[in-house]
């Protein structure tokens, strides 16, 4: 029963299990939802969804699932409230207008069905040549994608790049995971994350420990009746938050930034590592991998306020963008702004953390005004190269006291 | 409301104020017999919502605090080594017998009470990253053994298991395929309405529309770090009621407004934000 909607959840990117699929029949077979449609949307979400982020993606599935089944009125109006609160229109909203104000700039007219028609065009070419374009590529089509209307005004399709300018570059999966275990001599960056230690012992760990001279000393005390003395073991206190940068202008770089990112994740004597991503400079949202897909991130305020000011910043990137990017607060071409402009928000990152680095892979060699986005960031963070003394240095920057 | 579930259920109580959707939720868990884990901003009433079910269906309620020191194995039992090897120091009666050093886990508690109760395992996402991994045979097959005594301890009456997150760490997918999920959506400003009612049923209607007014423009404040929730602005209405401000003071003076903004940061943001 409701094969369709198994497969269709799938298709949209939910990671709906067998198991938990059976426990849907379980929970009809016992009634639970009685003969409502309504009742059958709730049950059916809480038992096959995990996560609030996952809510709108199960809402589209269940749309196009039991679409037939709307001639009950109220359960169409209420339908249209769920999808209304997706941040998808707010999204598509806001990349429209992007979108407008790009056109403008580029002084391209283009006939919006024509840009359409174009987008829909390279999605099936994708699809056939990647095995499926994400469930993200093809809602947001009309929308991130419609921006490939600025096809003729410079905007890189695939091929290589290196183009450092390009406003916008469409990758074409491109973005390696970071994390694919390729076994690298990644040692000397570890040897410089060695460096980023704080042992503490006050840390609100649980006494695990025997105290050797604690108990010979209590035991001797205590006219040789055994007392046993435990104490805490001594931890790493360093909290790291490492932020990357990722695709475009960084695709030459990846397999540094692998190396970087293992060296982080096998130094695991850290309190917490968390690492996030992002395109270019830091907007509204975060990535949670390097594909930087729409909808797979978190809220730059959730990290503000979930990650303290004792958390040790290692941003990642080349700094190297268009100056609307930085200072545009529509300068976001993949995804929301926030209402803020790049600029903006790094003051915020500033602002809020105590400990800041940018490594820079290809950083210019002193002052460099050509590059208008990486002077004015190594104004604002110290940046450093990405190499393994510039790490180094990096490191202790991070660990001195101001 | 599903009739069937709807009469033997549980249907929200006179202290706590559950939408529809929570309600179904909780009666659907009961039913399948799966863990039901609750996510939410802090402040929705997470916490409560297992007293509140605890109470409406006359049941027992088993408390287990996660801490980030907390290890699964606690929840299960403890084997209290060292008690033992200071008996066994002074020949104490019974040292050879392990299971007087056997102490039953909260988890345990609730697998081996006679009757049915409600456990809740508060702010699951505070433990370590492997904790909820460690608990999925518990969860799951409701019994575990004891080492050390060769005891399998087995629930009697499978406990009614509500999980409360934070949504601090994300948790593994293996233990949330094992669950049914609730989102407690931060309550609108009629719910929050009908909520401060239950809590202080004469309030006066000019102190709480204000009061609320200002909540709500605090909350939408960009910088505010920490957002206040629905137990803050209860406290302030009591702070406010006992105080005996008049329902005019509240906008310009904000009078007892630590109540509401707990850092200083975002006192700062207030103050400047002004015109509340």
């Amino acid at each position: 029963m409701f094969t369709k909607f198994f497969h269709s959840l799938r298709s949209k990117g939910l990671h709906v299990t067998l198991g938990e699929f059976l426990t849907l029949q379980d929970a009809l077979s016992q009634n639970l939802c009685g003969s409502s449609l309504t009742q059958f949307y709730y049950v059916a979400r809480m038992i096959l969804v995990k996560s609030e982020t996952d809510y709108d993606k199960f809402d589209m599935a269940f749309e196009e699932c039991f679409k037939a089944a709307e001639h009950e009125g109220e359960i169409t109006s209420q339908m249209m409230r769920w999808l209304d609160k997706s941040d998808l229109q707010e999204l598509a909203d806001e990349e429209a207008r992007a979108q407008l104000n790009e056109l403008e700039d580029l002084q391209v007219h283009m006939d919006k069905e024509e840009v359409e028609q174009k987008f829909k065009e390279r999605l099936r070419d994708q699809d056939s040549e990647h095995n499926g374009g994400s469930f993200w590529i093809g809602s947001m089509g009309k929308t991130s994608f419609g921006n490939s209307g600025g096809n003729v005004g410079g905007l890189r399709v695939g091929g290589k790049t290196g183009h450092q300018s390009a406003f916008a570059v469409i990758g074409e999966r491109k973005y390696r995971d970071f994390r694919d275990d390729r076994v690298l001599d990644n040692r000397q960056f570890q040897m410089a994350f060695r460096k980023l230690r704080q042992f503490s012992s006050r840390l609100d760990i649980p006494e695990t420990e025997l105290d050797i001279n604690g108990t010979v000393d209590k035991t001797c005390n205590n006219g040789g009746c055994l007392q046993i003395v435990m104490q805490k073991p001594r931890k790493n206190a360093v909290k790291l938050l490492l932020l990357m940068d990722s695709g475009g202008t960084m695709i030459p770089y990846s397999s540094l930034l692998n190396d970087l990112f293992q060296a982080v994740h096998k130094s695991n004597h850290y309190k917490d590592v968390k690492s996030y991503y992002f395109h270019n400079c830091i907007y509204s949202k975060l990535y949670k991998t390097p594909e930087c897909e729409n909808g797979d991130w978190i809220d730059t305020d959730w990290m503000f306020r979930n990650l303290d000011s004792d958390y040790k910043v290692l941003i990642v990137g080349d700094a190297a963008m268009a100056p609307e990017e930085l200072y545009s607060d529509t300068g976001n071409y993949r995804g929301p702004n926030g209402g803020l402009s790049g600029w903006e928000w790094l003051h915020l990152v500033k602002k809020h953390y105590k400990k800041i680095v940018w490594l820079n892979p290809k950083m210019a060699p002193g002052h460099a005004p050509w590059r208008e986005a990486e002077t004015a960031v190594k104004g604002l963070f110290p940046m450093y190269k990405l190499t393994a003394d510039g790490l180094n240095q990096a490191m202790v920057k991070l660990m001195v006291n101001k | 409301m599903n009739e069937q579930i709807g009469k033997s259920g549980f249907a929200g109580s006179r202290d706590y104020v559950a939408s529809e959707e929570l309600m179904a939720s909780v009666n659907v868990a009961i039913a399948l017999k799966k863990p039901l884990l609750i996510k939410g901003e802090p402040g929705t009433g997470k916490t409560m919502l297992a007293e509140a079910v605890a109470a409406s269906l006359g049941k027992k309620l088993i408390i287990w605090n996660i801490k980030s020191t907390t290890k699964a194995q606690e929840g299960l039992y403890v084997y209290d080594t060292i008690q033992r090897l200071y008996d066994g120091q002074f020949g104490e009666a019974g040292v050879d017998d392990i299971a007087r050093y056997i102490k039953l886990g909260k988890l345990g508690e609730a697998f081996d009470s006679d009757e049915q109760v409600v456990l809740l395992i508060d702010e699951i996402d505070k433990a370590d990253l492997e904790f909820p991994n460690d608990l999925l045979w518990e969860l799951d097959q409701m019994e575990f053994y004891v080492h050390e005594t060769k005891r399998t301890v087995k629930a009697k009456q499978r406990p009614i298991v509500i999980i409360t997150s934070n949504a601090e760490k994300e948790l593994p997918d293996a233990f949330l395929r094992r669950c049914i999920f609730h989102y407690i959506d931060f309550p609108d400003e009629a719910l929050m309405e009908e909520i401060v009612r239950v809590h202080y049923p004469d309030v006066e209607d000019n102190l709480l529309k204000s009061a609320m007014e200002v909540f709500y423009n605090i909350r939408s404040l960009r910088d505010i770090r920490k957002k206040p929730s629905t137990s803050e602005l209860i406290d302030w209405i009591n702070a406010l009621q006992l105080g005996g401000i008049s329902a005019e003071k509240i906008k310009s003076a904000l009078p007892f407004i630590g109540v509401v903004v707990k850092k200083d940061e975002d006192l700062e943001t207030v103050r400047h934000a002004g015109g509340l």
